[in-house]
């Protein structure tokens, strides 16, 4: 008997299996049905595998992070996608920048809606990655071993800022252009590089045509690469130090002192150890069982899918109920009365207008390298994990004045400043 | 080269081929940093326009006869205020030194309408949160009898041109 051969497989069989074969293919994993796949389907696709495959219970507590994170990175990709749009019709150039917002608002297909979810996206941007630091800092997340992803973060918030103000110009009507001028004249005051730092922003010694060119280059080629890049090394250092920071009692631990601190190497000389065997510190759980985790999928998956809608359908309500505004085109002969910068850096010309250097550049400088040196200033080990913790008393009193301050400076500029920037009551 | 005859054929006792190895090795780091350093800063030099295409900061406002004793002429687009007094002539800047508005005449020289910052009629600052009085730019009489304002060059508040 000749052994049995599989049956020659027919043309129409594999055209009949071709869509579940071109699934397969993609997806290797079959929606999980336990811990196994459920691990699989964690680490096999690209999408889910910057994703831990469990996570600890704590971070998914809406009260700890309330998603502010994720919802500053999804608002950041609803930018791009509107910002990308829109850039399908608009023109740098001072003669047709405001013509072509008359066109997204009266021409083009969703223009009006795509131009408000991107000014809407972006004033809740500077928000929301403000309230994260805010989040972060109270519960002081910052501490050993997330140092460096804090100075990370407040850079990120730093060019979340610049990008927020670079596109600010680019409608070139009159709001953008005296924010933009009384913006970069802010800039003019640091010292020794004000002055080249205004320059090189402006292109020239005015807000001009160069200006509005650079900002718009800044704004979609410069600016987001940046951006996109730090995000990338926050994500990866959320990993890498340990997941999200959780009070010391999250995890019940094992004594360590009955084991004598060796090398693995020393316990079982002839095995084989793979890199969990090797790495210390936070990056695995030495030292921590049970953990207190659960599977990503679809614990975490299904809250950021919720955080994702609950972002998206915020923005698009917004956007639907209120029109992102648009002044009259620059004339470059008549400010408006008062001019003012937008409103998230209200704060710092309401300061200006006290003293232009100390206001403009001298406390905003100071606040920055406080924040950025804050866990390197701040090294108790206590309080990590918890809100308003008892023992970061201190640091936790001085940054909220220091909020407080700015955001009550962002609001007189704002209601309380009228002509010739006298003091005003809004009602 | 009988100098380092020694060092460089490796026979030195104390690790000269070490220390050796060390120099070339900081050599070539600061070699690369140094480009990388120096290609980073020659950015900046490319983005820092040699020629603006904006407004020429010098330029011609007409002759002086077009500005009779006594005026006080505001040049919206040019950015400054010719001031003539007698036979002396003035270009006193109309950009407001707090956060670069334009500045409108008034009965008491010069309002700022953005903060509130107000200047006498040269220019000093005589209220609002401005840190410098509104300077004065160059003012020269061409060759052929034109008024020439350089918007680059300042010059001392109250030094005019005599015509």
């Amino acid at each position: 008997m000749s052994p049995v051969t599989p049956p020659k497989p027919s043309p129409f069989a594999a055209l009949l299996e071709l869509p579940g074969n071109v699934w397969k293919s993609i997806f290797r994993n079959p929606l999980p049905s336990n811990d196994l796949e459920r691990s699989a389907t964690s680490f096999t696709n690209f999408f889910l595998h910057i994703h831990p495959v469990k996570v600890h219970k704590n971070s998914l507590r809406p009260t700890y992070t309330f998603g502010l994170g994720l919802v500053s990175f999804f608002l950041f990709v609803i930018l791009i996608v509107t910002g990308i749009l829109l850039m399908f019709y608009y023109v740098p150039s001072t003669t047709q920048a405001y013509d072509r917002m008359l066109d997204l608002r009266g021409t083009v297909a969703f223009g009006t809606l795509l131009r408000n979810m991107h000014r809407w996206s972006a004033h809740a941007m500077v928000a929301v990655v403000f309230l994260h630091l805010c989040r972060v800092f109270l519960t002081g997340s910052y501490k050993k071993p997330r140092e460096f992803n804090w100075v990370v973060g407040v850079v990120l918030f730093l060019l979340t800022l610049f990008m927020s103000f670079t596109g600010y110009l680019l409608p070139w009507d009159q709001l953008a252009f005296w924010a933009i001028t009384v913006g970069t004249a802010i800039a003019g005051y640091a010292p020794i590089v004000g002055k080249d730092m205004q320059f090189l922003l402006m292109g020239g010694t005015s807000v001009g045509q160069e200006a509005l060119l650079r900002f718009y280059v800044l704004h979609v080629a410069v600016l987001p690469s940046v951006l996109i890049l730090a995000i990338a090394i926050h994500f990866w250092r959320i990993r890498k130090d340990g997941g999200l920071s959780r009070p010391e009692d999250a995890d019940p631990t094992i004594n360590l002192e009955a084991i004598p601190a060796v090398k693995a190497s020393v316990l079982e000389p002839k095995k084989t150890y793979g890199l969990q065997g090797l790495v210390r510190g936070p990056l695995t759980k030495v030292g921590q069982i049970p953990d207190n985790t659960v599977f990503s999928w679809p614990n975490l998956f299904l809250a950021e899918l919720f955080t994702f809608v609950v972002t998206l359908s915020a923005i698009l309500i917004v956007s639907l109920l209120f029109n992102a505004p648009l002044e009259e085109p620059v004339n470059a002969l008549h400010p408006p009365n008062p001019a003012k910068a937008p409103w998230y850096f209200l704060g710092l010309q309401e300061m200006v207008s006290y003293s232009a250097f100390w206001g403009g550049i001298g406390v905003p400088t100071i606040f920055v390298l406080l924040l950025l040196g804050t866990p390197y200033l701040d090294r108790g080990p206590k309080g990590v994990g918890k809100w308003f913790s008892r023992d970061r008393l201190l640091a936790n009193t001085i940054f909220i004045t220091f909020v407080v301050a700015n955001i009550i400076f962002v609001i007189i500029g704002t209601f309380f400043r009228g002509a010739n920037w006298s003091f005003v009551t809004p009602w | 080269m009988a100098v380092n005859l020694k060092r460089s054929s490796g026979e030195d006792s104390d690790g000269g081929k070490t220390s050796r190895r060390r120099m070339l090795g900081w050599l070539t780091g600061v070699g690369l940093f140094g480009s990388a350093g120096l290609s980073a800063v020659s950015n900046f030099v490319f983005i820092k326009p040699r020629a603006t295409y904006g407004q020429p900061q010098r330029f011609s406002v007409g002759k002086p006869e077009d500005f009779p004793e006594g005026t006080r002429s505001v040049l919206g687009a040019r950015g400054i205020c010719i001031v003539r007094e007698g036979t002396k002539l003035a270009a006193i800047s109309t950009t407001c030194t707090h956060l670069g508005c334009t500045v409108a005449s008034a009965e008491t020289g010069f309002a700022c309408p953005c903060h509130g910052s107000r200047f006498d009629p040269d220019g000093n600052v005589t209220g609002g949160p401005a840190p410098r009085p509104l300077p004065w730019f160059q003012v020269t009489l061409a060759p052929n009898g034109e008024i020439e304002v350089d918007k680059d060059i300042e010059i001392t508040p109250g030094s005019y041109l005599t015509l």
